[in-house]
């Protein structure tokens, strides 16, 4: 009997102190007004949150983290999926591959980042010298110096670092497709495009939600790619939550303004999120 | 015959496909190693030439300097810190949580899956105040503290999947024989348990050896700095010294890729446990 107490206890007080704790101790923190100048914080109720919605920079930010996670995910899973499809088809070469693919996965995201900075680099960068070789751009371009560029370029960099996970999960998924559902869809005289339809994409569903839920929670929070990349330049084009909230929190000491942000990411994530699911059920609903 | 012909010729574009994606993949290592392994002045050949006409060591031999040896020895230090304890309190709670059915216990592994979702960026003011009133800013216990909390709860979710599947006919068996719980737990779980230990060992070890946002806030000093926050200072410093800054790219990555290469079957199958059974 002890043992399901005296075994849980430790990790449970821990979970308690170090988790729950500052959730809550986040909200409270944003309610004062803590500065560098001014280190006793000051109640002001909730006077930050109503100077942060009229702020254009901060609604920048909640768009920003939109997209951002939306090309992510979009990007990870539907690109992960139907790379492990290929990957599902019994080629030549495939073992090595599949043991390859998680590589970008295991690379430290710092120096993924770094690789991808020199990777995007207007003059010795890989991407473009093959551009200028084809003879498709001129002059290198500054991929992640450009606000129109730098979220399309910070977000490849993001999808590439983690589409190998998406990939794993979905090849494990799709091993576990039943072969005689799909051999009888043969048998019907169904082609690869329906029994795809029909038959695996919907055995494997259950494992898509889960998958993109994931990825959704994890790129939100995803701070070292863009910290790296971009520092959220140019001119706030690439911020995103987790960026802003180290630039206001470590960089300007205001810890008051970069909990309220913190307070307020965990709220859009928890309406983005509700909101796939709602999507997701809709869908299976109407199928 | 004929048809395994058509079959084949069939699959040729998805092997293109498949180099095409392999490219993908392998191409940004290949231009990191390429890079590494030049000699000062090839970096900057334009455009760019593919592989050195010279590779040298030099970069790496300059790039192991005194304090990237110390970012390298603070980064053992907390990732093999936060395992040790990490881990074993992980395996202790998904033990309880697979052997016994109370409600306190349901509400606990709630609590656990909805804190794996609290993003690192809501949480991380409150922890550094914390941190900084018991006055351990910017030593290795604060990073160790930060990284059980981004770790804990996937390591118990991780081993509370393996757990399920050890069966508890063994353990029930040596309670017949007078054996008490605790023996059972050792020498019985501990051992059939092993795959799930490893892989979440693995895991957890990926997770903090590139933990950034936590070591870049929390540390000030350079004696303290891990390699992620080392390889960001180095961006500036360097200016231009890509040569050193891809071979030290290479040596922070090395350890991670070969302890995943060597464990990753356990690995994968310990990650997609999870995911696919849901």
């Amino acid at each position: 009997m002890w043992i399901a107490y005296g075994f849980m206890l430790p990790a449970a007080i821990l979970v308690a102190v170090l988790m729950y704790w500052p959730m809550i101790d986040t909200f409270r923190e944003s309610l004062y007004a803590t500065t560098f100048l001014n280190p006793n914080p000051t109640f002001i109720g909730l006077k930050t949150y109503e100077q942060l919605f009229g702020d254009s920079t901060f609604w920048q930010i909640v768009r920003n983290s939109i997209i951002w996670t939306i090309g992510v995910v979009f990007l990870q899973n539907v690109g992960g999926f139907l790379i492990a499809l290929l990957l599902n088809q019994k080629l030549p070469g495939q073992g090595i591959l599949r043991s390859l693919i998680l590589l970008p996965w295991v690379l430290p995201g710092v120096v993924a980042a770094i690789l991808w900075r020199f990777m995007y680099d207007p003059q010795l960068g890989l991407i473009n010298s093959f551009f200028m070789r084809l003879g498709i751009v001129e002059h290198g371009v500054g991929w992640l110096a450009e606000p129109s560029t730098a979220m399309a370029a910070v977000i490849f960099a993001a999808f590439w670092k983690g589409f190998p996970f998406s990939t794993v999960v979905f090849l494990a998924a799709l091993q576990n497709v039943d072969q005689e559902q799909v051999e009888a869809a043969k048998i019907d005289g169904a082609g690869s495009l329906r029994r795809l339809f029909d038959v695996v994409i919907p055995a494997i569903w259950p494992v898509a939600v889960v998958n993109v839920l994931l990825t959704t929670i994890l790129t939100f929070n995803y701070f070292d790619i863009i910290c790296v990349l971009t520092r959220g330049g140019p001119l706030n084009a690439t911020a995103i939550f987790p960026t802003r909230i180290y630039e206001v929190g470590f960089g300007q000491f205001k810890f008051g303004e970069a909990a309220a942000y913190g307070s307020l990411s965990v709220l859009v994530l928890v309406l983005f999120v509700g909101l796939l699911l709602l999507v997701q059920r809709r869908q299976v609903k109407a199928a | 015959m004929a048809s395994r012909g058509k079959s084949l010729i069939g699959k040729v574009p998805l092997v293109i496909l498949q180099l095409a994606i392999a490219f993908l993949v392998l191409a940004p290592f290949f231009w990191m190693l390429s890079v590494s392994l030049k000699p000062a002045n090839e970096p900057f050949a334009i455009p760019a030439r593919l592989w050195p006409d010279n590779p040298t060591l030099e970069n790496y031999i300059l790039a192991f300097r005194p304090e990237f040896r110390r970012y390298f020895l603070n980064s053992i230090i907390v990732s093999g810190a936060t395992v040790l304890i990490t881990v074993p309190l992980a395996l202790l709670a998904a033990y309880s949580l697979t052997r016994y059915q109370f409600r306190i216990l349901s509400v606990f592994l709630a609590a656990v899956i909805l804190a794996q979702f609290f993003p690192a960026g809501a949480m991380i003011i409150p922890i550094y105040k914390m941190v900084k009133a018991a006055n351990l800013l910017d030593t290795y216990a604060s990073l160790i503290i930060a990284y059980i909390t981004v770790t804990l709860p996937v390591a118990i979710w991780m081993l509370r999947g393996f757990l399920t599947r050890v069966p508890k006919t063994l353990e029930e068996a040596a309670a017949i024989d007078g054996a008490r719980p605790l023996r059972a737990f050792f020498d019985i779980v501990i051992p059939l348990a092993r795959p799930g230990i490893v892989a979440t060992t693995v895991f957890v070890l990926i997770v903090t050896w590139q933990e950034f946002l936590f070591a870049l806030s929390f540390t000030s000093t350079k004696e303290m700095r891990t390699l992620p926050v080392g390889m960001n200072d180095y961006i500036g410093q360097y200016g231009i010294r890509y040569g050193e800054l891809m071979a030290s790219s290479v040596m922070v990555s090395l350890p991670v890729i070969v302890i995943f290469f060597f464990l990753q079957r356990q690995f994968v199958s310990g990650l997609t446990a999870g995911a696919v059974k849901g």
